[in-house]
């Protein structure tokens, strides 16, 4: 489903630059749980953004169900992020002037599902997560461990094949961090391809394969 | 576009609105500016157009000149008159000609009430009523073709005369001496605003049926005739056959430029209102700009949103939002401040509009405040006003959100 090939990718800071991802080569099937480690810097971020069409390397091909990525233009790749992608991040991204209601809406608009479709997925996600008690909070009214939620429901919107997670505990207590794990091996027992980074060796142990990173490079 | 997307919009719009209350009151400036000026400018031009049909609309005035030709043996330097038979002369050879009166007019003294006054007393025909807009004050009338054929001694007065005359009292019906010959007053002019004129205001005039003012004045000759034409186009055709006929008639070359004096007002109302049309454009102009600082100010304020959202904008673009989207985001906003801040100024420019007009004007000392006082809040205006802010909307908006659109979505997150 996704492969790397040579994959670089250079940040410009002034006369410096910084090769944050320096060749790496993956294959990453449909369907896998992936967890990515390493060392603060290595590039698991760079990684992880590249994977969800955020971002777009200096060098090398990525395929996304066989087709390259490069060359396809903004709105092409805000689809796919819309439809094939669902981030999860460390800081929970949420949009603070929105309720839990509306940040899970979002994807949905701007996909054009229709209002009946939308409430029936909303509080089908909102039951899964166990928070429908919440919906009309704003993220400022909730703990951590529920934003992180609201956002795992707002990934799951538009039934995304891939889950991509960068540090989705970072930011949890233990207890709220294990909750993550635990939806996210829920989802990939139904299907979906999870990818996801993590300090911690233990929530790693719920997947499948680990990529190992180091300066940019996949160290074996 | 979608109306839950609408909703979203206007909720994240509402939480930062008071950033924009100096914007808000910067547009309400510009937009009062901008419907002042032109309603001021509409106003004006209007007065004009109003004023100089106060001498009478789509006039053509003739009157005698003297020769600067020779002419079948005749000398250059003659005087040359206009009679009496000239009227069906011309009447019956130009059918261009809608309507066609003449006028003799003398200084006399006029005396009612035991007062004397001197005015200028002409004789004319009921034609003279249309072309020059004599329009009577309620319960009066101008003079009528019966009061021609029949020389019935009546007389129409300027409103200045009657209260010279009659102080409050009403004229109509009361006697006035004209040169020992008793007149009644069947009308007195109405108040109108009047620019241009020969013989002094027509407030101050006395109008007398042609056949009876030949009985108080033993002049042969009259002393202008004046023409309405069928269609204002016609009017350059009118003059030269007036020239052609009349120089057969009284005996003068008709390229002669000197033997009649003629005054077209169609052809100077065309002038003026080309430079009322230039002055109302250029109040336009200078209200526009008044109004592109307030949009200066909008544009500003979209730049310090972009800094200020960009997180939001980046959330969006990872959730899949297209280009298009942020930038209908950043328009619609562009577009809720402006409508708030137009709105009252729109609001206020009608109340004062409204206001202004309800100051009534001296028509007696004809002065500036005549063309002030009656600015127009037309349709037009309306128009003129939404066709600039629409456009304003547009330029403060689009450079804002075409910015926001092409943030990369990656740097949009990183941002804390
Ligand atoms: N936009 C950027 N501009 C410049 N340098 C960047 C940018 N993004 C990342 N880097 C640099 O690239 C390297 C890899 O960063 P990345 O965020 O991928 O690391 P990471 O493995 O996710 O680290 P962490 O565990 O701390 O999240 C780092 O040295 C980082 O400073
Ligand atoms: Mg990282």
């Amino acid at each position: 489903m996704i492969k790397f090939n040579k994959i670089k990718k250079i940040y410009h800071m002034g006369t410096q630059s910084l090769e944050a991802l320096s060749g790496v080569s993956l294959q990453i099937a449909a369907g896998e749980f992936v967890t990515v480690m390493g060392p603060s810097g290595s590039g698991k971020s760079t990684l992880m953004n590249i994977i969800g069409c955020l971002d777009t390397p200096t060098d090398g091909e990525y395929f996304l169900e066989g087709k390259n990525v490069a060359g396809l233009t903004f709105d092409q790749l805000a689809s796919i992020r819309n439809k094939m992608m669902g981030f999860v991040f460390q800081n929970f991204n949420l949009l603070p002037y929105a309720t839990a209601w509306e940040n899970i809406e979002l994807p949905m608009l701007f996909n054009g599902k229709n209002a009946r479709n939308r409430k029936e997925r909303i509080t089908e996600l909102l039951n899964e997560v166990g928070l429908l008690k919440w919906k009309e909070h704003r993220p400022s009214e909730l703990s951590g461990g529920q934003q992180q939620r609201i956002a795992l429901a707002r990934a799951l919107a538009n039934d995304p094949p891939i889950i991509l997670a960068d540090a989705p505990t970072g930011n949890l207590d233990s207890k709220s961090g294990v909750e993550i794990i635990e939806l996210l091996s829920r989802l990939w027992k139904k299907g979906h391809t999870i990818i996801m980074v993590t300090h911690d060796d233990r929530l790693a142990s719920h997947s499948q394969r680990i990529i190992h990173l180091f300066d940019g490079r996949e160290a074996d | 576009m979608n109306l839950t997307l609408l909703r979203f919009f206007s909720n994240e719009f509402r939480k930062r609105r008071k950033k924009a209350a100096l914007i808000t009151f910067a547009l309400f400036w510009g937009s009062l500016s901008i419907l002042l000026l032109l309603a001021f400018g509409q106003g004006m031009s209007a007065q004009f157009r109003i004023s100089f049909s106060g001498l009478g609309q789509d006039l053509i005035m003739i009157s005698g000149g003297q020769t600067s030709k020779l002419y079948q043996g005749l000398p250059k330097g003659r005087r040359i008159r206009l009679y009496p038979d000239d009227i069906q002369y011309l009447k019956e050879r130009i059918p261009e000609i809608s309507l066609i009166a003449p006028e003799s007019y003398n200084n006399w003294p006029v005396s009612a009430n035991r007062k004397e006054i001197n005015r200028t007393i002409h004789g004319t025909t009921a034609e003279f009523a249309h072309m020059r807009t004599q329009i009577p004050q309620m319960g009066g009338r101008f003079l009528n073709t019966a009061d021609v054929k029949n020389g019935r001694k009546v007389a129409f007065i300027g409103w200045k005369v009657g209260t010279d005359l009659f102080g409050t009292e009403n004229p109509v019906g009361q006697k006035i001496v004209i040169n020992r010959i008793p007149f009644t007053v069947i009308g007195v002019l109405k108040k109108k605003l009047q620019d241009s004129m020969y013989q002094g205001p027509d407030a101050d005039q006395i109008y007398l049926p042609y056949s009876a003012f030949t009985q108080i004045d033993s002049q042969l000759h009259i002393d202008r005739i004046h023409i309405q034409p069928r269609e204002t186009k016609l009017s350059p055709l009118i003059e030269e056959r007036v020239e052609t006929l009349l120089g057969k008639k009284n005996r003068f070359d008709p390229t002669d430029r000197y033997a009649l004096s003629i005054w077209n007002t169609i052809e100077n109302a065309k002038e003026a209102g080309a430079i009322f049309k230039g002055i109302e454009v250029f109040l336009g102009i200078m209200g526009a700009l008044t109004l592109l600082i307030g949009a200066v100010g909008v544009t500003n304020l979209m730049y310090a949103i972009i800094r200020e959202r960009k997180q939001e904008i980046g959330i969006k673009m990872a959730l899949g939002a297209k280009r298009r989207v942020i930038i209908q985001q950043f328009i619609l906003e562009t577009l809720f401040i402006f409508l708030k801040g137009t709105f009252w100024g729109l609001v206020t420019a009608f109340n004062i509009i409204h206001l202004v007009r309800l100051v009534p004007i001296n028509y007696d000392g004809f002065g500036i405040e005549g063309y002030l006082l009656r600015p127009v809040f037309s349709f037009e205006t309306f128009i003129i006003f939404l066709v600039i802010v629409g456009t304003l909307v547009f330029i403060s908006g689009i450079f804002p959100a075409v910015r926001a659109s092409r943030l990369n979505p990656i740097d949009s997150l990183r941002y804390e």
